[in-house]
């Protein structure tokens, strides 16, 4: 071998020797200029992450030094007396994020399912198209279509509904109280749920292709079912893909503004009703941000911003754990 | 090339009592297609109640596609058809009226890659049990056990049967997919080039697994491996462009072929 390789490596002539190694300098001038280059990409994202929360934290100095913790569990919110607090939006955050995942989860995995494993191959490109273009639709044109058509829906044929057949249930009762506004918290859930539904669906398609197919086979020659099939081998298999398209919905509904902000309300208050109108943190900054006049209510909306980054980014955070103690419990 | 060289099955089998020979599967004049292509010609074939059959022949000769046939996976996809016959025992199982699931708890198939589910050992087995039987724990465990000692898996996976299937290694995988297929009590199991994602002595273990696993069911076995072919099975088929180019006894297929290309596969002239 090493005879081989030696003699063989004796025929090149000098010139060509001296004419390779120019190609090889060359190369390693390249090299090192797209090491260069893709680590400076890199690092850019950590310095435009950091300056980001600099500037959050910056900003917001001036109203968490005046509010300090009670602008976290406070619920006024009064530009004239100067007093701020944060509960209201962040709650109207949480709870319709909450309802659009608690909506837009098990429908948009049911899409995915039925378009990997059931569907007949000429409808499923349509059907895939359509959720792709749902995805497309900027989020202005679903705050006045639901502001303008949804809402007034919900108002005359739905939420009578609600309160009618909920009225006696003890816990419902309370959750679907009040007067039919239309707009209000549901209203915002329910938005936000058609909006992030393309996500997880996309997302999940895209995963459940990726199962092998060996592995389905395998089930299916055990003699499962459709579902079990899907319920056993392909949920699990991709627990994790699933689990992070269903954290981006989640991430994009607790941010969004434009439409929640058409159909929420904007009142600055806690109900304990789903039909009563609220506000969300991104519907209060843009809500009001060029009307903020004064160092204080500015920088309280900064804080509100603030507040978002770190729920987005326990969200994450809790998301990455999950998915460790899921896979620590399954040995992978 | 002549199309019509096919020999009858010539069950002069000299080792075992000839006479006893049952027939559990029979292959009658079955076509495959693909969309348009006709990826398998007018097969005629039996297996039998506790007998190897091993499918040899070059790559894309349809050997695998048969054995899809057999518990009718390719059912899944869309544009592929099968016509024809093919009996188990006396149910035509290509009939439109068969029930997939019944059909492979009886015909279980064992495939070329190991494929254990995303779940602990214990219910990589257990899962295809709960399908067609509710039991209590204790018998349940029972049955797993049975099912991993009958794969010789038991001993090496005993203490940690609450670990993942995917963390065993490639050979233990393929032994638990198997015992997994045993578990739920075929009558036929397809093997599919069990052995070629595996090292030489998970095979032999594999092999001899199979010899164990013969006299209490119906095997066929997809081979690239010739000498596998011969360690490992009774009968041995010869397929050659969708053709079943000739079938019989295995120690005279490998020892006085009749047909020209069946020579020159076995010699390792083509293929």
């Amino acid at each position: 071998m090493v005879d081989v390789a030696f003699q063989s490596g004796s025929a090149v002539s000098v010139a060509e020797q001296v004419d390779r190694a120019k190609v090889l300098q060359k190369l390693r001038l390249g090299d090192a200029a797209f090491r260069h280059l893709t680590r400076a990409a890199a690092v850019t994202v950590l310095v435009i992450l950091s300056g980001i929360i600099f500037s959050l934290v910056y900003g917001a100095w001036p109203a968490l030094q005046k509010f300090g913790f009670n602008f976290l569990i406070e619920e006024s919110w009064n530009p004239v007396t100067e007093h701020f607090g944060a509960i209201a939006p962040i709650y109207g955050t949480i709870v319709t994020s909450l309802i659009a995942m608690l909506i837009a989860v098990p429908v948009g995995l049911f899409i995915a399912l039925f378009l990997t494993e059931l569907c007949p191959l000429w409808l499923r490109r349509p059907v895939g198209i359509a959720i792709e273009l749902l995805a497309g639709i900027p989020s202005i044109i679903y705050g006045i279509w639901g502001l303008f058509v949804f809402a007034p829906f919900l108002q005359q044929h739905v939420q009578p509904f609600l309160i009618a057949a909920f009225g006696n249930v003890p816990v419902l009762s309370t959750l679907f109280e009040g007067p039919p506004y239309g707009i209000g918290i549901l209203t915002a859930g329910l938005i936000l749920a058609i909006m992030v539904l393309p996500f997880i669906t996309s997302i999940s398609r895209d995963v459940f292709e990726a199962v092998p197919p060996v592995l389905k086979e395998a089930a299916y020659g055990l003699g499962c079912t459709t579902w079990e099939v899907a319920r056993y081998v392909v949920l699990p298999f991709t627990r994790v893909g699933v689990i992070g398209g269903v954290m981006l919905a989640l991430g994009r509904a607790l941010g969004e503004t434009m439409a929640v902000t058409f159909v929420i309300g904007n009142a600055h208050r806690i109900s304990g009703s789903i039909l009563a109108p609220g506000t969300t943190i991104s519907a209060t900054i843009a809500n009001e941000f060029t009307e903020a006049v004064g160092d204080l209510y500015t920088s309280s909306l900064i804080a509100l911003g603030l507040i978002l980054f770190v729920i987005t980014f326990i969200v994450l955070a809790f998301a990455r754990l999950m998915l460790m103690r899921l896979n620590a419990r399954l040995g992978t | 090339m002549s199309t019509a060289n096919f020999t009858v099955p010539t069950v002069t089998h000299a080792a075992s009592n000839a006479g006893d020979l049952v027939e559990k599967v029979t292959v009658q004049n079955l076509d495959f297609y693909y969309g348009d292509h006709r990826a398998l010609k007018d097969i005629n074939v039996s297996l039998y109640h506790g007998k190897v059959t091993a499918f040899i022949g070059p790559s894309g000769c349809g050997k695998s596609t048969l054995l899809r046939v057999l518990n009718r996976m390719y059912d899944l996809y869309p544009h592929q058809r099968a016509t024809g016959h093919v009996r188990l025992d006396n149910d035509d199982i290509l009939a439109p009226s068969q029930d997939l699931n019944l059909l492979r708890a009886k015909v279980g198939m064992v495939f070329q890659k190991p494929t254990p589910f995303p779940m602990t050992i214990y219910e990589n087995i257990a899962f295809g049990i709960r399908l067609y039987e509710k039991l209590p724990k204790s018998e349940l465990d029972d049955r797993v056990k049975h099912a991993l000692a009958r794969a010789a898996l038991w001993d090496e996976v005993k203490d940690k049967l609450g670990a993942s299937g995917l963390s065993l290694s490639g050979g233990q995988q393929q032994r638990l997919c198997i015992a997994r297929t045993v578990a739920v009590r075929p009558e036929v199991i397809l093997f599919d080039e069990p052995c070629s994602a595996l090292d030489p002595i998970s095979t032999a273990k594999i092999e001899e697994l199979i010899d164990e696993l013969k006299e209490d069911y119906t095997i066929a076995i997809v081979t690239h491996n010739m000498q596998q072919a011969a360690r490992v099975s009774d009968f041995t088929a010869f397929m050659y462009l969708g053709e079943m180019v000739e079938y019989g006894d295995t120690t005279r297929m490998f020892t006085t072929p009749t047909d020209r290309r069946t020579q020159d596969y076995i010699t390792g002239r083509f293929g």
